[in-house]
């Protein structure tokens, strides 16, 4: 079941954007009163989704500049590609955001012990050797 | 895991909302017909709040709705219904193990889900937002029948994904939160709940002594947008106009920031109680609904060209302030009805 919808994803994700789920939406007419309808999503609001994608891709040249010249470990590249902020990565790390802090920096991320290296690769779904090599590269999903 | 198949008998409506959608099927699911815009009526889903000093995703919090489980719970009390919320299981194995004994008794559960991981979404909409819910109403093997009332059909989760979205982390983490109903009296007092509703609902959006919540909150949004471009500049003025619109458009509102349900809601128990007044009001907030629309049409073309704004923003400033107040007679008209 599950590679009959990515299938649908990858066919609908790349030509048409936003053609994938319609969705119930509610309207209002003076004479007509209220009424339903099942649709794709008004244009407007495509426009400001695609708003916070274009950021989220902005946000991400920046800390790829940061990575390679050194200023910022592989893990703040792999934060800011799962969308996440240090308070919220500390969360599914069950650290103190502290710790993550000294973790974006490359000097802590070098003194990092095997073990929090492998957590950190399992949450972001990637190897270890990935985690220390990041390919900056690669964009969005 | 043990491959025996459960599947539970449930009917599957798409809904606007998530969570009143998700109500409204339970009550379906044990033969009481509430329709969407009741449950969300009754369960005070109308809410707003801006908070300006917390940021997320880099915006002002922003939010049309109440706090996650709310519908849920106040419908099922205004009701009278016996219905269990767990709100917190600290170890993951036992919130999953607590689902499949729901579902080898036959109830289907809902949960509170993060949208992050949820792998049957559309990835446009995959964004670290903590409120949602589904239900869960069936296993095969380790894979789970979801029923995600914004989506068309039915879908279904691995055991893995199903225990990242319902530990996901960050502000209003669901921690395996998880519901359901245990049983229904046969005769519903729908009167009583939608009187309590009713009057809930005007006292968040106007009675709260708190500047940020219900009107006064939408009035001082609608001063501070008239400040942004000076503030920010022109890119961030406008990512957080972007940000209004989509907390109020987005996915699972039924549009307008859920003004339209409402209004559905009003026109219903108009009806129901047979009062003419109830269903003046219910008239007012299509029209406040059509607003916000409108608002949202303007919006998104200042959003559309960033740095060069098509429209002033104190233009939309001042109809922020006039949605403000339309709204506000809604709730004031509402406050003097004797139902």
């Amino acid at each position: 079941m599950d590679t009959v919808k990515e299938e649908k994803t990858e066919t609908g994700g790349e030509e048409q954007p936003y053609h994938y789920n319609r969705e119930l939406f509610y309207s209002f007419d003076k004479e007509k009163g209220y009424s339903q309808r099942v649709d794709y999503m008004i244009p407007e609001n495509q426009t400001i989704i695609r708003q916070q994608w274009d950021l989220v891709e902005e946000r991400l040249k920046g800390i790829r500049y940061l990575v390679t010249s050194g200023k910022r470990s592989p893990i703040a590249w792999y934060m800011e590609k799962a969308l996440m902020e240090i308070p919220m990565l500390a969360g599914y790390m069950e650290m103190s955001a502290w710790r993550i802090r000294w973790h974006i920096t490359p000097m802590g991320f070098k003194q990092l012990k095997p073990r929090i290296l492998e957590k950190y690769a399992a949450l972001f779904g990637i190897t270890v050797e990935a985690l220390k090599h990041p390919d900056l590269e690669n964009n969005l999903r | 895991m043990d491959p025996k198949k459960i599947l539970i008998n449930y009917a599957h409506h798409q809904a606007g909302h998530c969570e009143s959608g998700a109500t409204s099927n339970l009550f379906g699911f044990y033969g009481h017909d509430l329709s969407e815009p009741m449950a969300f009526g009754i369960g005070n889903g109308l809410y707003f709040s801006y908070i300006p000093f917390l940021k997320v995703q880099y915006a002002p919090m922003i939010s049309f709705r109440n706090l996650p489980n709310v519908v849920f719970k106040r419908s099922a009390d205004y009701l009278g219904i016996d219905a269990t919320i767990i709100k917190k299981f600290k170890e993951p194995k036992a919130a999953m193990l607590a689902l499949d004994r729901n579902l080898e008794k036959g109830i289907p559960t809902g949960m509170q889900v993060g949208c992050f991981n949820l792998t049957f979404f559309p990835p446009e909409y995959r964004m670290h937002y903590n409120m949602h819910n589904i239900v869960c109403f069936g296993k095969e093997g380790d894979i789970y029948h979801i029923s995600d009332t914004v989506m068309e059909t039915p879908q279904t989760l691995t055991y893995e994904d199903l225990v990242r979205v319902r530990y996901a982390k960050g502000p209003f983490a669901p921690n395996g939160k998880m519901y359901w109903i245990n049983s229904i009296p046969k005769e519903l007092d729908i009167k009583s709940a939608v009187k309590k509703g009713i009057s809930k609902t005007v006292y968040e959006m106007t009675k709260i002594p708190f500047p940020l919540i219900g009107v006064r909150g939408l009035r001082w949004m609608a001063k501070d947008l008239k400040k942004w471009p000076v503030k920010h500049g022109y890119e961030k003025a406008s990512f957080y106009l972007g940000q209004i619109l989509r907390m109020n458009e987005d996915f699972g509102t039924g549009g307008a920031g859920f003004r339209y349900i409402y209004g559905s809601f009003l026109k219903e128990s108009g009806e129901l109680f047979n009062n003419p007044e109830l269903l003046e009001t219910s008239d007012m907030m299509g029209k406040t609904a059509n607003k916000w629309r409108e608002f949202t049409y303007i919006g998104a073309r200042n959003c559309r060209n960033r740095s060069k704004p098509e429209e002033d923003y104190s233009m939309l400033g001042n109809m922020l302030g006039e949605i403000a107040s339309m709204e506000e007679n809604v709730y004031k008209k509402l406050d003097k009805i004797l139902l």
